[in-house]
């Protein structure tokens, strides 16, 4: 895919002036108050309009900037490492430590490239046992280990 | 002598036996993270930090001063052994020490790395212990417009020092500086851009930023590159340098230090620029610059003097104005805050044992490297030999881990998961996030300031300027941004950014 923009500026450049909208939105029910008097709105805004406001020149600088295309994306590690520890957070409560661990590093071990699966349902096992006696037994925090 | 009371006060506390344990912990961890390749120690410092919030405020913060010198530290051995440049200070060491080592002088070249580290720590050490004192002193005229105008001039070092675009560094500022702000308002009550979740009430947590932005998302990027590493035998008989290299390192070593020491100082300072800068003047100076880049041994004792110098002086402000000079630094205010030590020119009279504690614990910590790595090397070079497939399954749940373990909720590990997923982003568009972390940090503080000189002069914004102190650090920030849009300047910058 070859483009006749400079994708990552403007990608960047609608990220700043989304943001600086949002933002915008939500502290607009802040009372802005005045300069010697600042409300809790005041600076949440002003921010968020020079946000907007600066990422509406960048974007506009890169228009005609030359043209680049947005660099390719590895999906396999970055969707695989996203699920590990979206697993972690809906496990955790409910699974407890040991499950949680060994499910989370098996999950993340396939996003190498050269994951081998022997090896990495080894690791996972003995990073379980090591995270619970580590974090539980050694540190004391206060997660459980089972699920009952 | 004030000196030598408040280092014997330091030292009385650093050298209990739990605070070297911890120190030793923090070196021997920091060193460990810092040798696997594609882990900075910023991100080392991120994943570690929530393991030290149940010590005590002293412990906790030497054990992070040690992880940080400990990880600059491997960060060097793999510049030397592997070319891969653990982090951006140890790019410079890249150049002549992987050289000695492909000459067969990996040893010496690792040794005199850790000389020159010990030799500038000791520096340094006593260099901020004898700049706390006027600089707190200072910091005590400070007033909030005053506090308001250095914050503006640290964020705009650290624009300055930004290794992409400047443009998109300012943006990120910005942008930290909003999302800091996320929470309830401190003077008000009222909740703030919460989005009606209980979680952000107090905030974008400061854990699962970190950890998010360095963590994850370096995995992630990480895993998408190809792993190369051609690792290089060593011997052991051949480590130590001999009296002609030591020799023509010590000067090296002492301008590098002493460059490394203001340099640190500077907002935005730190290692890297130390680095990059030191070995430009010893190239200069050298009798024989063509040796530079094909093995010259002062090649590596300089920067590597300079980064730890730099690396040690950037405590400075972070101790003394309590504004921290690059994204580590916004690391350990975040870790201060999280142990309820407000940062600031109150820390060195109202806690002198933290704060001498700490200082002393810096140069036993560069003690430690010095005795621990140079016999352990052989152990850190086998450590490189493990493949990344298994390691990072590791780093994924110790961020996990980390994050929940700071306030025991799932909600952090989303908002590690969401920040971990713009850190790819920002990868990808060229945004570098170490000037998103410090404004993260510094927007509660600088809107506060800003609100409260505000009120002082009754709404008239002229106040930045009427006070003389708060004038000249805005006039610094407006010189900074000056010199950075100057053509010859920009061309330059680019040039050392690349090497």
């Amino acid at each position: 895919m070859t483009s006749r923009l400079n994708v990552p500026d403007l990608a960047f450049a609608a990220f700043l002036v989304a943001l600086g909208a949002l933002a915008f939105a939500l502290a607009g029910e802040l009372s802005v108050g005045t300069a010697a008097a600042m409300g809790p709105g005041y600076v949440p805004r002003g921010l968020a309009l020079i946000i907007m406001i600066y990422g509406a020149v960048l974007g506009a600088r890169a228009a005609v900037a030359g043209r680049l295309d947005f660099p390719e994306t590895a999906w396999r590690p970055l969707l695989l490492i996203s699920a590990s520890v979206a697993l972690f957070a809906v496990l955790l409560p409910i699974a407890g430590l040991a499950i949680t661990s060994l499910v989370v590093v098996i999950c993340a071990g396939y996003a190498a490239y050269d994951v081998r699966l022997r090896e990495n349902a080894v690791l996972a096992v003995a990073l379980a046992i090591f995270a619970v006696l580590l974090f539980v037994t050694a540190l004391g925090l206060p997660i459980a280990v089972w699920p009952w | 002598m004030d000196l030598f009371a408040n280092l014997a006060t330091g030292f009385a506390v650093a050298l209990t036996p739990a605070n070297i344990g911890f120190c030793f912990l923090g070196a021997l961890i920091g060193t460990l993270v810092g040798v696997l390749p594609g882990i900075a120690p910023i991100t080392t410092i991120a994943i570690l930090l929530p393991f030290t919030f149940s010590l005590p405020p002293a412990s906790s913060l030497i054990m992070l001063a040690g992880i940080f010198y400990g990880a600059q530290y491997g960060g060097s051995t793999t510049a030397i052994l592997v070319n891969v440049p653990g982090e951006s200070s140890a790019i410079v060491t890249c150049i002549d020490g992987h050289q000695m080592a492909k000459q067969g002088r990996a040893g010496p070249a690792l040794a005199i790395a850790a000389i020159s580290s010990f030799v500038a720590g000791t520096i340094a050490t006593i260099v901020i212990a004898t700049a706390s004192a006027p600089m707190s002193w200072l910091a005590l005229k400070f007033n909030a417009a005053e506090y308001f105008s250095l914050m503006v001039l640290g964020l705009t070092g650290a624009v300055v020092l930004a290794h992409g675009a400047p443009e998109k560094a300012v943006a990120m500022v910005l942008v930290g500086l909003l999302l800091g702000l996320v929470g309830i308002d401190v003077n008000t009550g009222a909740p703030r851009m919460t989005m009606d979740m209980a979680g952000l009430g107090d905030g974008i947590g400061f854990v699962p930023v970190a950890i998010g932005l360095f963590g994850i998302a370096e995995l992630a990027v990480t895993l998408g590159r190809p792993q190369e590493r051609h690792l290089l035998s060593l011997k052991y008989r051949d480590l130590w340098p001999s009296w002609a290299e030591l020799r023509a390192c010590a000067p090296a070593m002492l301008r590098g230090t002493a460059l490394g020491s203001v340099l640190g100082v500077l907002p935005g300072g730190g290692a890297a620029l130390s680095s990059f800068a030191a070995y430009a003047v010893e190239k200069k100076l050298s009798r024989s610059p063509e040796r530079f880049g094909r093995g010259a041994i002062e090649g590596v004792a300089a920067p590597e003097a300079a980064n730890n110098a730099g690396a040690q002086t950037s405590f400075i402000p972070l101790l003394t104005l309590g504004i921290p000079g690059n994204a580590i630094m916004a690391l350990m205010v975040g870790a201060m805050m999280i142990q309820g030590v407000q940062p600031g020119p109150q820390v060195m009279t109202a806690q002198p044992q933290l704060f001498w504690g700490v200082i002393a614990s810096m140069w036993l910590g560069n003690l430690m490297l010095i005795v621990l790595n140079l016999p352990l090397i052989g152990v850190w070079v086998s450590l490189l030999r493990v493949p990344y497939r298994l390691m990072f399954p590791m780093i994924v749940l110790f961020c996990c881990i980390g994050t929940y373990s700071v306030g025991n909720t799932v909600f952090d590990i989303w908002v590690m998961l969401l920040f971990g997923l713009l850190g790819v982003f920002f990868y990808k568009v060229g945004a570098e996030p170490a000037p998103f972390i410090l404004g993260f940090i510094l927007g509660p503080l600088m809107e506060e300031n800003f609100r409260r000189a505000m009120y002082l002069s009754r709404g008239d914004p002229m106040v930045f300027l009427e006070r003389p102190i708060s004038a000249i650090l805005l006039a610094m920030s407006l010189a900074l941004l000056v010199v950075l849009v100057l053509p010859a300047v920009k061309k330059k910058r680019e040039e050392v950014f690349k090497e």
